[in-house]
């Protein structure tokens, strides 16, 4: 506690360090509260939303259809259907959520001729992004669990944009749904050497009545990750089903210990 | 100006909730927790939650099989630097476990809140890890 008090006050006192506000790379951590796509409300004491999802008939009867072990629809895991209790990709934008808390919410970006690179610490997942690409004809692509993504600077804003999402994925962990012709808008942008922001727009008539715009999720730089192993927070479907069978189907009344 | 805004993150550090990974916790009563004697017949110190089974015997003398999860990952048990590791615990240790009950009445699987190996307190920390272990976490 005493070398973070030290620390904010040393980080109080010195100058602003120089950045290039088109350089993204490094390891960044989430720092913003939101763990889903949007504010929406939590039922989670430090993460009240307000913002309402703005379903259409057909995606409410997804996110019906949908059964989280978080937020205020929750159920218990054994009789939900997250495709994180199976191990299933998360996918784009889930990913991006970076929805758990410390050490393992991180994500690294690496830029490289021609692409960027995110690796995600939680199921140690990766996905990339062509620069200065076109993206294809929608009806070309063959959907995907990250979807296909090219990117460009706009001024100092770093646009993603992405087409050919395999619909069974969530955005977040609370079950929001989307459809396979979603198209997804990241806007990154490196507001100072420590911090990264990013918000997202989706677009996606068959699930969404408007285009639904993310909060404004904040990351800081870890700049001592580099220096440590990685984690290597697979989610492993042997480990995950014993995890399954004999603690959480238990728990939520459908199975033994034995 | 910084000032505040370091009582700000300090304030949103201390109240981060516990959350379990997978969503366990919705499988709990949070309310309420139980106290289990017992011996240790397996641990396993994996993700997505270790846990530990172990066996306890009722009044009558039969024997009930027993899960527990934890809900630091390995990861942030080892983070907290007290020695928590895959040998931590073997079969036939013994065991003292207070912990939150499945919702489910009758199900032999709760959340570890406090456990007591062989008579040591083993501590299961809030949820968030510490810094970095030096030396095993450290690239060489």
């Amino acid at each position: 506690m005493l070398t973070l008090i030290l620390a904010a006050l040393l980080a109080a006192q010195a100058p602003p360090q120089k950045f290039d506000p088109h350089d993204l790379s490094g390891h960044w951590n989430r720092t913003s509260r939101f763990q889903t796509f949007s504010n929406v409300f939590s039922g989670q004491g430090n993460a009240q939303g307000t913002a309402e999802a703005p379903l259409t008939a057909a995606g409410k009867a997804k996110f019906e259809a949908n059964r989280p072990g978080y937020g205020p629809r929750a159920v218990p895991p054994a009789i939900g259907n997250d495709p994180m209790g199976t191990c299933d990709p998360l996918g784009i934008p889930r990913l991006l959520n970076t929805e758990v808390i410390t050490p393992h919410q991180t994500m690294e970006i690496v830029q490289i001729p021609g692409r960027m690179l995110q690796f995600f610490e939680w199921h140690h997942d990766w996905r990339e992004v062509f620069i200065d690409r076109q993206l294809p004809a929608a009806d070309t692509v063959e959907p995907t669990w990250n979807g296909t993504s090219v990117g460009k600077l706009e001024g100092d804003v770093f646009v993603v944009d992405s087409i050919g999402f395999d619909d069974r994925t969530w955005l977040d962990k609370f079950g929001h749904p989307h459809s396979e012709n979603m198209k997804l808008q990241e806007r990154y942008r490196r507001v100072d050497a420590d911090t990264l922001e990013l918000t997202m727009t989706l677009t996606d008539p068959e699930i969404y009545s408007r285009p639904w715009v993310s909060d404004t999720k904040l990351f800081r730089l870890d700049r001592a990750k580099s220096s440590r192993w990685d984690e290597q927070i697979y989610c492993v479907p042997t480990e995950e089903y014993k995890f399954n069978q004999r603690v959480r189907d238990e728990a939520g009344g459908r199975g033994n210990t034995k | 100006m910084a000032y505040r805004s370091f009582a700000l993150v300090l304030l949103l550090l201390l109240s981060l909730p516990v959350l379990a990974h997978h969503g366990s916790n919705i499988s709990y009563q949070l309310d309420k927790t139980i106290t289990l004697e017992g011996v240790a017949t397996e641990w396993d110190y994996r993700n997505p939650h270790p846990q530990i089974y172990f066996d306890v015997k009722d009044s009558k003398g039969a024997v009930e099989h027993w899960a527990t999860e934890l809900l630091p990952t390995p990861l942030m048990l080892r983070n907290m630097n007290v020695g928590w590791s895959r040998t931590t615990i073997k079969p036939g240790d013994r065991i003292v476990l207070v912990c939150n009950p499945a919702r489910v009445v009758g199900a032999k699987a709760c959340l570890a809140k406090e456990l007591t190996l062989n008579g040591k307190s083993w501590p299961l920390g809030a949820g968030p890890g510490g810094p970095a272990p030096a030396g095993r976490g450290a690239r060489q």
